[in-house]
């Protein structure tokens, strides 16, 4: 299950350009402060922590999880559904 | 627990210590508020210096941006080629296996994520007669770094290497003290010469813990003291006098070299920072000694 899962997320990001973030980081990332999962927003290629409304940027492929470095959410639009980053544990 | 700590003390050989579980448990009253002062203090020191708490951070920060370019030549420089030594014995002590999950703590430059995966390849390959198995292509590891000049200097090395990093290297900014990784997902975690900047030890360790599996291992290696008689005073001349020329030489900052003595000096000793890990819920915890206590490697096991 795991492996086709892989599969599907490889062969969707070489037909779609670079989506989202590598398996092995999505199965282990969560936001440093809630602990809980992250969001990839395509539109801005950054981290999202809906728990407590902050965004990580992604420098140079480099996601930045410093706490400090978060920028909270006002705009409502990097709120709504986009790419929930799955996991193995939810399926 | 009076056979087993006596089993203990039986098995140290001159380099080992162990921290006898009596030791932590007869934690009064006055020894906690030593321990929390203490912790204040060197969450409030940039080497010599008094800085508030909250300037820290930047203050590393900055010292690791200066240096992260020369990086690699000048650990080789101070140590005379020694930190390789000591990061190989940090990384056979760790036991890495195909298919484990690893995460290396202010390991910027990439030296211990390295070595951890060619010990993995020679491990697989050695007992699978060099075809790749499923579970050496699960292997991964995690490095994670507060500063991304340092891993960006990582991340090129890693090419240089020939790793294909997304493959079963990645690369993370992220703070020591709030680690962005989920709970008990790592099977090891490694700190080399790192948990010496981090303002809250404690949180760190804590963060340690959090994130390791059950049975997972925990190993710091770090500068620590030395208490050998006149090889301490050649070691204090040494710090002191040479390496903070040779950063001003070599790196063109005599500064932060001269912050990276000082730190060393106000870092717990061997037997404290021992007992700090074991606070944070590590068990068997012991450290090595390296170079008379130039540096030592403390390792701890998650139950």
């Amino acid at each position: 299950m795991r492996r086709t899962a892989s599969m599907l997320l490889s062969h969707a990001g070489a037909s779609a350009g670079r989506r989202g973030i590598p398996q092995a980081l999505a199965d282990v990332l969560v936001c440093p402060l809630s602990k809980k999962p992250l969001r990839y927003c395509e539109a801005t290629g950054s981290l999202v922590s809906d728990a407590v409304g902050v965004s990580f940027p992604i420098e140079d492929g480099i996601p930045s999880l410093v706490p400090k470095d978060g920028k909270l959410l006002e705009d409502d639009s990097e709120k709504s559904e986009q790419e929930p980053i799955t996991r193995d544990s939810s399926r | 627990m009076a056979l087993r700590a006596s089993r203990r003390l039986a098995s140290c050989s001159s380099h080992r210590r162990l921290l006898l579980p009596s030791q932590a448990q007869a934690s009064c009253n006055p020894t906690v508020a030593a321990a929390s002062a203490f912790l204040h203090s060197h969450a409030t020191s940039f080497g010599y210096k008094q800085v508030r708490e909250e300037e820290k951070s930047r203050l590393v920060g900055n010292v690791f941006s200066s240096v992260a370019s020369s990086y690699d030549l000048m650990n080789d420089l101070m140590s005379v080629g020694l930190h390789r030594l000591w990061k190989d014995r940090l990384v056979s002590k760790l036991n890495p296996f195909p298919g484990m999950k690893h995460l290396d703590v202010a390991g910027g430059t990439g030296d211990v994520a390295f070595r951890v995966l060619e010990r993995v390849k020679s491990v697989g390959h050695r007992a699978m007669q060099g075809t790749l198995t499923d579970t050496e292509e699960d292997t991964h590891i995690y490095v994670c770094d507060i500063n991304p000049n340092m891993l960006n200097v990582g991340k090129k090395r890693a090419t240089e290497r020939g790793y294909n990093d997304e493959h079963c290297l990645s690369w993370i900014q992220g703070d020591a003290e709030a680690l962005s990784f989920e709970d008990e997902s790592m099977d090891g975690y490694t700190i080399a010469f790192g948990i010496r900047n981090v303002t809250h030890i404690e949180k760190a360790l804590s963060e340690a813990y959090r994130v390791l599996k059950r049975g997972g291992r925990f190993l710091c290696l770090e500068l620590s003291h030395v208490d050998v008689p006149v090889f301490k005073q050649i070691y204090d001349v040494y710090s002191f006098s040479v390496v903070p020329t040779m950063g001003e030489l070599v790196a063109g900052d005599r500064q932060s070299y001269q912050y990276l003595v000082e730190s060393i000096r106000r870092f717990p000793n061997q037997e404290k920072f021992a007992q700090m890990i074991q606070e944070a819920g590590f068990e068997r915890v012991e450290y090595e000694n390296l170079v008379g206590g130039v540096v030592a490697i403390h390792s701890g096991l998650k139950l």
